[in-house]
């Protein structure tokens, strides 16, 4: 089975090579039927990919431990649910999954698109290849999961070695979400290849027409999606795992999650420039380019080691690979642009500064700055110890300090740019659309300070936030009342009437929302109270309005681990309210001690407890105690997003014209067929 | 000669038994080692970092079995009992565990860098922006109207009529 895995592998390895160069070949001496044949091994990487996967799936679930990998990540107590995502716990695995990911979109894009642009998909099938190769590449030769555990004998034969247990999963890798946080973030970063792949083709094909843009919005938008869910939930993973009370760390790898994010980000909204006034071409084409290489920057810092992080894999040599990959592809890139630059020409230009465009662009620069920010920030150690030769941190003080007051000033722009008109917008229009949302968030701002509100950056969030809903919710109330008022129907079946009639604008406006609640959520961290004490049973701690009496402490155990557990009842305000029951586990596969968070959620506060260990001098056992208000609006934040995203991504409804039946006088009895019909509304953009 | 150094070593003798029992009584209301920490020492905790290498601020390591934290809290919590100035326990910190312990680059030397960037960097895309932004708008304004070529004869009859009219 080891060597149908590995050899299933190394087809795919081959149907890669063989789609790039066919596909070259191809194109140069445009013989059609080479491009499909190119196109056919593109798609069949997929299946022996997926046969590939498959194999080391059933060594996990049957506990083989003549393999390599499944011995280092799994053991026999291990859940048949965490055996499953042993897959990408560690380097070999995790980069298998990634071909395999990348597999799915190679082949969903060439499948989609396979008698629609003949002169287009040829240059996304290269490239695509190109990008497979490279991973197939590691998969077979540099990172392989398919190594058996044994060493050669005197005469050259192989001694299989099976370990009779495993060294079992990373106890933090053993938490609900880790099964479906890697895949959501792994998501994303593959998922940006297909933009990628037909932005560089419709340069190198100099692709007529802005077809290939409205393409690559469509595949930003799956992989942008999948990128804010594996960040989200990996904020939520570190919450509600690593027992520090936070969620977003600033930590190397969380950055490298961030990077392509934000790039893609951005794109998604400058092409709306493109789309509407032909301009931006070479900004949105760089854009693309830019959100493919930190995606793969991004698995350079998780996988080579050149930045210490907990969340990263072992050090390893495999870091040379990406370096050399990252430096093709922007040769690559660099050449494409130049050679075809002409083809990128602007057709219009900016009318007033004060329109949709230039929001778009200071939008665009905001962005931008926030990723270098971030970019720089992660990067500066290693920069610091080859200029210096002294190593300094870069810790989670200077990110806040750079990034909060750009991301406030993007969340003003999030409530400004919408309700600017394209090319121009006057003063009275300004007015008109800013008066009310301005007042609503000053007052608020007012109202949040006389209330105790000192923190000047949370103080501005709080008004931003409010001039933002109350901006959009304007938008959705002008455009629904004019429908209600037309068609005679209530407000809100007027909103949904709106809202998909142009879903994307609608939608847009929905995701803008769901930040508007995380940047809330995350604002609340300026209000956050944390409470450690060694506490005895019939202690008490007090935090906020809330009391905690330790009732007692005692041991659980199951055949994965065995546990210290304090169980404490919560009171507030004198009130019994809840029992929680913070633990510390032991692994016993792989000898680690982690701890199990007990959290108390609601949308104003969580109360969130952690049993940290004996202190070493009094023997007690220390119960740590945070109260973080508003967190909960993060993760419902980020439903909102993804809620909006799905939106954005659903076709407009077309407006059905149906004719009344019209008796015709001249014919006698005659009477026309009252055959409805269907008018296609172009969907207005925008 | 001798009683003299008796009386030395019995003076210190009772101010030993005297420091101790005093020691003792007071253990009770000294803190504990980890105690609930002084909104100071939590202040000055979010400027160092755990050096465990979990990349975590001191103040919010929590490893379990990790070695520094714990140690680092203490000595923290006693310069501040000892009221030293902030910059003076930062510096112990560094002295003591190296310049990785400040969890933000120095304002020093190269590492002015670090917060120079990415302040300068968006300023000069923000000039380079505003800078194509004025072209873009210049060459609209000089951009021809659309539609094909006017002959000078045509202008000009279009003049005379127009003239004529307003004439009228």
């Amino acid at each position: 089975m080891d060597i149908f895995g590995s050899f299933s592998l190394l087809l795919a390895f081959l149907a890669a090579v063989y789609a790039f160069v066919a596909g070259i070949i191809g194109i140069v001496t445009r013989r059609t039927s080479l491009t499909k044949s190119a196109r056919n091994a593109g798609m069949a990487v997929f299946g022996l990919v997926t046969l590939a996967v498959a194999s080391l799936e059933y060594f996990f679930f049957t506990d083989n431990f003549t393999m390599a990998y499944v011995a280092e990540h799994s053991n026999h107590a291990l859940p048949l649910f965490y055996k499953f995502a042993a897959l990408w716990s560690g380097q070999e695995g995790s980069l298998l999954f990634w071909s395999w990911l990348l597999s799915i979109y190679a082949f969903s894009a060439l499948f989609l698109n396979r008698k629609k642009h003949p002169e287009l998909m040829p240059y996304v099938g290269v490239t695509l290849a190109g990008v497979q190769t490279f991973f197939l590449t590691l998969n077979n030769f540099v990172a392989t999961p398919f190594s058996v555990m044994g060493s050669a004998g005197a005469n050259g034969v192989l001694h299989v070695a099976r370990l009779s247990e495993g060294n079992g999963l990373n106890p933090l890798l053993q938490y609900p979400e880790m099964v479906i946080h890697p895949p959501m973030l792994y998501l994303g970063y593959t998922g940006f290849t297909i933009p990628f792949a037909f932005a560089l083709a419709a340069l190198l094909g100099r692709y007529p027409g802005e077809k290939w843009i409205h393409i690559t919005r469509r595949w930003t938008m799956v992989a942008w999606c999948f990128q804010t869910v594996g960040i989200l939930l990996g904020a939520h993973w570190a919450y509600a795992v690593l027992g520090w009370g936070g969620y977003w760390a600033w930590d190397p790898v969380e950055n490298a999650s961030l990077l392509p994010w934000i790039t893609g980000t951005a794109f998604l909204h400058s092409v709306m420039m493109q789309e509407k006034r032909g301009m931006m071409k070479v900004w949105n084409v760089w854009l693309v380019f830019v959100t493919f290489m930190l995606s793969i920057l991004g698995t350079l810092l998780t996988r080579s080691g050149v930045i210490s992080s907990v969340h990263a894999f072992a050090q390893s040599g495999i870091g040379t690979w990406f370096v050399s990959f990252l430096a093709i592809i922007l040769a690559v890139c660099l050449w494409a642009w130049w050679k075809n630059r002409d083809y990128l020409r602007s057709d219009n230009q900016l009318d007033s500064l004060v329109s949709r465009e230039s929001s778009f662009l200071f939008n665009n620069l905001v962005l931008l700055a926030a990723c270098f920010a971030v970019l720089w920030g992660t990067l500066f150690p290693v920069l610091s110890e080859w200029f210096t030769r002294s190593k300094i941190s870069v810790g989670p003080p200077f990110f806040n300090k750079v990034n909060v007051p750009i991301a406030l000033f993007l969340l003003l722009l999030t409530g400004v740019g919408p309700l600017l008109a394209w090319r121009k917008t006057s003063i009275d229009a300004l007015r008109r659309n800013f008066a009310w949302p301005l007042a609503g968030g000053i007052v608020c701002g007012i109202f949040a300070f006389i209330f105790g509100f000192r923190d000047i950056y949370a103080l501005i969030c709080l008004i931003l936030s409010v001039f933002v809903t109350l901006t959009i919710l304007a938008e959705f109330y002008r455009g629904a009342r004019v429908i209600a008022a037309r068609d005679h129907t209530n407000l809100l079946s007027a909103v949904g009437d709106l809202t998909m009639r142009n879903t994307r604008r609608y939608g847009g406006y929905v995701i803008h929302l769901g930040m508007v609640l995380i940047f809330v959520g995350i604002a609340g961290s300026a209000f956050n109270k944390d409470v450690q004490m060694d506490m005895a049973p019939g202690q008490s701690l007090s935090i906020g309005s809330y009391t905690i009496l330790c009732q007692n402490f005692d041991e659980v155990a199951n055949e994965n681990y065995q546990s210290e557990r304090a169980t404490l009842e919560v009171f507030r305000n004198g009130h019994s309210q809840m029992m929680l029951y913070p633990q510390r586990r032991f692994y016993l596969a792989s000898q680690v001690t982690e701890t199990m968070v007990a959290v108390q959620s609601s949308p104003l506060r969580d109360l969130y407890v952690v049993y940290a260990g004996r202190n070493p001098d009094t023997g007690k056992p220390v119960i740590h105690a945070y109260l973080n208000p508003l967190v909960k609006w993060i993760w419902f934040g980020g439903i909102v997003v993804v809620l909006g995203t799905g939106l954005a991504m659903m076709p407009n409804r077309r407006a059905a014209i149906v004719l009344k039946p019209v008796q015709e006088k001249a014919w006698g009895n005659a009477i026309g067929s009252p055959s409805p019909v269907v008018a296609p509304r172009s969907g207005s953009h925008d | 000669m001798i009683r003299p150094i008796l009386r030395k070593g019995a003076a210190f003798l009772w101010l030993s038994a005297v420091l101790l029992v005093a020691a003792i009584l007071l253990l009770p209301f000294l803190p504990s080692a980890r105690a609930q920490q002084s909104d100071r020492a939590k202040e000055i905790g979010q400027k160092l970092m755990c050096v465990c290498g979990c990349n975590q601020i001191l103040t919010a390591c929590n490893h379990i079995g990790c070695k520094y934290s714990h140690t680092m809290l203490q000595e923290l919590d006693q310069l501040v009992t000892r009221n030293e100035s902030d910059d003076l326990i930062l510096q112990a910190f560094v002295q003591e565990y190296g310049p990785t312990v400040l969890a933000e680059p120095p304002t020093k030397g190269f590492d002015w860098a670090a917060w120079i960037v990415p302040i300068a960097v968006p300023i000069i895309a923000l000039f380079l922006v505003w800078e194509v932004v004025r072209r873009w708008r210049h060459r609209a304004s000089l951009a021809p109207a659309g539609g094909p070529p006017i002959s000078p004869e045509l202008l000009a009859r279009a003049h005379r009529e127009a003239e004529k009219d307003s004439d009228d």
